[in-house]
């Protein structure tokens, strides 16, 4: 059994959870979701990238360079308080969704 | 919006930051040891790409690159479309701008909305006392006067004439804010004797020498220093170019003036009026003559729109521009068409591109802005012309010396409005002449089977459109011409080829209110003048039509039966027994004035009109009345056939003459003389200049033949046949070049199908008449569609033309629709020869 795909727009959703942690450059919150999902969801660049750019145009999160814990230069992304309103709305959205389909396979 | 700052802030970054990102991602996993599975780097940029680029304005820049290599490699097309464009972009620039100037243009004033032309009593100009009075009422910040159809004699060291002068208080200057260019405006401490001149005055006169401020001029015998030198720029407060010579401080103490008052900041209009009817009524009250000033106040904005607004004459004249730009508007479009059909012959030589690009999966819309930002090209291409040569004519129109008896002096500039105007020109013309075309192009190429007719049928209707534009445009212009004519052969009811006439403005100082030394100079002077070899008669006047006028509105009452005729409307004059004679108004009954009819009973000579209006049937000569209230009897003693006085289109007026000793009126210094010559009237003019200026040295004088000095009154139909007589033919020209351009289009795509017929064994003479017969109707349907439509917007054009002459009138219509018709011949039957010349074999294998 492969990953499975992320559902459309759930990508969104986490990455904006993960980034209530603090702020945490591209690869630390692909390893979050990784580590987080127990190693069931793996994140791709080619996902994630475009992903955090349209979040960033949308002003869900803002971006800064700065030094990451190996003295790197790294691009490091932080939610904003509009991602916050974003991300609330989004969690009851799934909420009511997973709900829907765990009722419905439980009958 | 956020967004959209994001972008424009990052854009440039972005492709380097997100290459650094995916590059530190790599680092980190190989760090991790974590096999992270590397995603196509090259797919991620194109993403992320699409994400950051400002799609709209990258592919409208690439389709401009494009468009313009395009266009390169077609020079026939562009030289085409920015010849087309630029006489109909241009045209159209220079009427605005001369709109612009005569409606819109703003007085040089600080804060010209502030300010206000008040009226009391119903008076146009009021004595200094009344602008004492408004001032020191506190009811407005500033109050100035002017008297601004004044004449001033110039003592230039050679001669004297008179020059217009503009007589203003001494606080106009400041008041009024009004910038000179070279030294300062009169100042209210400065004494009598200072002037300023107008800019145009002073270059004429002056050669540009900044250096005579400080000097003095000869005013009336006196000498005036030069305070300052109007800007180039300047502009009355009487709008319409309006710019006399000199201004200098009232100088006699019944001048009248025209009111204006600077509000007090935040006071409307509404409360201006009831503060000017409050002092008027406070003025009645303190001075109770000469007449009340509670009566009639008004006051009235001074910039020219809304100035216009409220004036009947003004309506007229912005119903004329109005006109002029709608029909400007119609010859661009037939530019646009032009431009339309030259863009739909290159759409069908790039068919095959155009199917390429859609079948590689380019959008419909992504293409029909490609086609649109090449017509957009074209357009601002012509745009550029365009204002180039609107600048040139209106250059041009500046310079030209308009034939008025007072001084206009127009000065256009290219400002943000001709700006905004000219970029809107440029996208309108840009859609009406690119997109049927691109529209047709790109929906052609889907189904090109389908293509062929559709695109045969909307090129025609191409035609019948341009012929239809073309005769609205054509009407109009002929309409204006025949207007020119008609009104130059309406006769002004006097002789004016063997007339001289001479302005005199005797010097006020000595004759003011000395009538019976004007009178001596008037009998001196009419008897000298006749004294010249060659004249034949000569006479003295108050007025002389169309250069003045003066209207009396009051009852007249017949003492013979006691009936009163409570308001006759006639025109006034006072003139010697010599007038008629000089003038050519012909005697219809009773006798001329005598030099004997001065100090005995008072009598008239009326004219024609006012006789059959007024008299109520009676037998005119011997009928006595009595003017207004007064107890004076006039008796008629002879009637004249009538003459116009103001324009050449009036229908005939009522007017009544009086014996110029009978008037006894010391205010009045100017008069006129009329001097009827049996040689040519233009070798008398420096005999009469040298008799006047014997008989009065110290008076103004102006002496021209009687034809230049009406000018005045042939000016409006003039200017209004000139420009719409140009505008017509510009459209012609465009039409007909357009109307050559798609017929032998049309006709060469059919060089094939002529070539079968011919090979069936069709004559020449049945080809013809076919594509004839064709072009023909293309041209009649076209025509029928104008025709309609020009009769009915050409209705209200009715209040320029002079009497007699009607918008519908068939004469016009008839020559138009032939001058169509001579010109699709033409354009059809180069083509035509051209086809029928090649051998049938070679144009089967034409395409």
């Amino acid at each position: 059994m492969g990953t499975p795909n992320l559902l459309q727009g759930t990508l969104d959703l986490l990455i904006l959870h993960g980034l209530q942690r603090g702020p945490m450059h591209g690869y630390a919150i692909a390893q979050t979701i990784h580590l987080l999902s127990d190693e069931v969801l793996t994140v791709e660049e080619g996902s994630l990238y475009p992903a955090l750019h349209r979040l960033e145009l949308d002003g869900a999160i803002r971006a800064k360079w700065g030094q990451s814990e190996n003295n790197r230069k790294a691009k490091y992304y932080e939610i904003t308080p509009k991602g916050r309103k974003a991300l609330a709305a989004q969690e009851q959205t799934w909420a009511r969704l997973s709900g829907a389909v765990q009722r419905v396979l439980a009958r | 919006m956020r967004r959209f700052f994001l972008k424009i802030i990052r854009h440039r970054n972005w492709r380097r930051d997100l290459e650094a990102e995916l590059e530190f991602h790599r680092e980190m996993a190989s760090a991790h040891g974590n096999a992270i599975p590397l995603g196509r780097a090259s797919r991620i940029k194109e993403e992320s790409a699409d994400l950051w680029r400002f799609t709209f304005v990258e592919n409208l820049w690439r389709d401009i690159v494009y468009g313009v290599r395009g266009l390169r490699k077609n020079p026939a097309l562009v030289f085409g479309a920015a010849v087309s464009l630029t006489l109909g972009i241009g045209a159209n620039l220079a009427l605005f701008s001369l709109a612009v100037e005569l409606l819109l243009s703003q007085p040089s004033v600080r804060d010209p909305n502030s300010i206000l032309y008040v009226r009391m009593g119903g008076n146009s100009h009021a004595t200094h006392e009344v602008l004492e009075f408004l001032q020191a009422s506190g009811v407005f910040a500033d109050v100035a006067g002017e008297n601004e159809e004044a004449f001033v004699n110039w003592n230039d060291g050679a001669q004297t004439r008179p020059i217009f002068a503009n007589f203003v208080t001494k606080n106009y200057f400041t008041s009024l804010g009004i910038p000179v260019a070279y030294g300062r405006g009169i100042e209210p401490r400065d004494p009598d004797e200072v002037v300023v001149l107008d800019n145009r005055f002073w270059r004429k006169n002056f050669k540009r020498d900044p250096g005579v401020v400080g000097r003095a001029i000869d005013l009336e015998g006196k000498a005036y220093v030069i305070a300052g030198i109007l800007p180039a720029s300047h502009r009355t407060l009487q709008g319409f170019g309006y710019a006399p010579d000199v201004y200098l401080p009232r100088y006699l103490d019944d001048t009248v003036l025209a009111i204006h008052v600077r509000t007090k900041p935040g006071m409307t209009r509404a409360q201006a009026l009831a503060a000017a009817r409050a002092v008027a009524a406070r003025m009645d009250a303190a001075m109770p003559e000469p007449f009340p000033y509670a009566h009639g106040v008004s006051v009235k904005p001074l910039t020219t729109l809304a100035g216009i607004a409220s004036d009947p004459e003004g309506a007229v004249v912005g119903a004329f521009f109005l006109t002029l730009l709608a029909i400007a508007g119609l010859v661009l479009l037939i530019a646009c068409v032009n431009v339309a059909g030259l863009l739909l012959a290159r759409a069908s030589a790039r068919k095959r591109e155009i199917a390429i690009r859609l079948s590689l999966g380019s959008g419909r819309g992504r293409l029909l802005q490609q086609l649109l930002v090449e017509s957009l090209l074209l357009c601002a291409l012509g745009a550029a012309g365009g204002i180039v040569l609107a600048r040139g004519v209106t250059v041009a129109l500046e310079k030209i010396q308009l034939p008025v008896p007072f001084p206009i002096h127009l000065h256009m500039d290219i400002d943000w409005r001709m700006a905004v105007y000219a970029a809107l020109l440029t996208i309108a013309a840009a859609v009406a002449s690119g997109l049927l075309p691109a529209w047709q192009a790109t929906k052609e190429s889907i189904t090109p089977d389908l293509g062929r007719d559709r695109k045969m049928r909307l090129r025609r209707a191409l035609v019948c459109g341009q012929v239809a534009l073309s005769l609205i445009v054509l009407a109009t212009g002929f309409l204006f011409l025949r207007n020119l004519f008609r009104a130059n052969a309406i006769s002004p009811g006097f002789d004016l080829r063997h007339t001289v006439r001479a302005l005199v403005e005797l010097p006020a100082t000595a004759y003011k209110d000395d009538f019976k030394r004007v009178n001596l100079y008037v009998n001196q002077g009419v008897r000298e003048l006749s004294a010249i070899p060659g004249v034949e008669s000569s006479a003295a006047a108050f007025i002389l039509p169309f250069n003045d006028a003066t209207r009396f509105g009051e009852p007249l009452k017949f003492p013979d039966t006691g009936e009163r005729r409570n308001m006759a409307l006639y025109y006034w004059n006072a003139v010697t027994p010599d007038y008629f004679r000089a003038m050519g108004i012909p005697l219809l009954k009773g006798r001329y004035f005598l030099p004997t009819d001065e100090d005995g009973a008072k009598v008239v000579i009326v004219n024609r009109v006012f006789a059959e209006q007024y008299l109520g049937g009676r037998e005119p000569i011997g009928c006595v009345f009595y003017r207004g209230r007064g107890q004076i009897p006039y008796r008629i003693i002879g009637v004249v056939e009538g003459t116009k006085n103001i324009t050449m289109g009036e229908s005939d007026q009522p007017q009544l003459y009086q014996p110029f000793p009978q008037v006894p009126n010391p205010k009045r210094t100017k008069l006129e003389f009329v001097i009827r010559s049996a040689t040519p009237p233009l070798g008398q003019l420096e005999a009469v200049r040298s008799v006047l200026r014997r008989v009065e040295p110290d008076a103004g004088l102006e002496v021209s033949t009687l034809y230049s000095s009406i000018g005045m009154a042939l000016l409006p139909s003039q200017v209004g046949a000139v420009l719409m007589g140009a505008i017509g033919l510009l459209g012609l020209l465009l039409a007909s070049v357009g109307l050559y351009g798609i017929m032998a289009y049309s006709i060469a795509r059919r060089t094939q199908e002529i070539g079968i017929r011919m090979a069936l064994g069709a004559t020449r003479g049945a080809i013809s008449k076919m594509v004839l017969g064709d072009a023909a109707r293309l041209v009649l349907t076209g025509s029928a569609i104008g025709l309609a439509t020009a009769l009915f917007i050409t209705k209200p054009l009715a209040i320029f033309l002079v009497p007699g002459l009607k918008p519908s009138d068939p004469l016009g219509f008839i020559v138009v629709v032939a001058v169509l018709a001579a010109t699709g011949f033409v354009a059809s039957w180069g083509p035509l020869r051209r086809a029928l010349a090649i051998d049938p074999a070679s144009s089967l294998r034409y395409e």
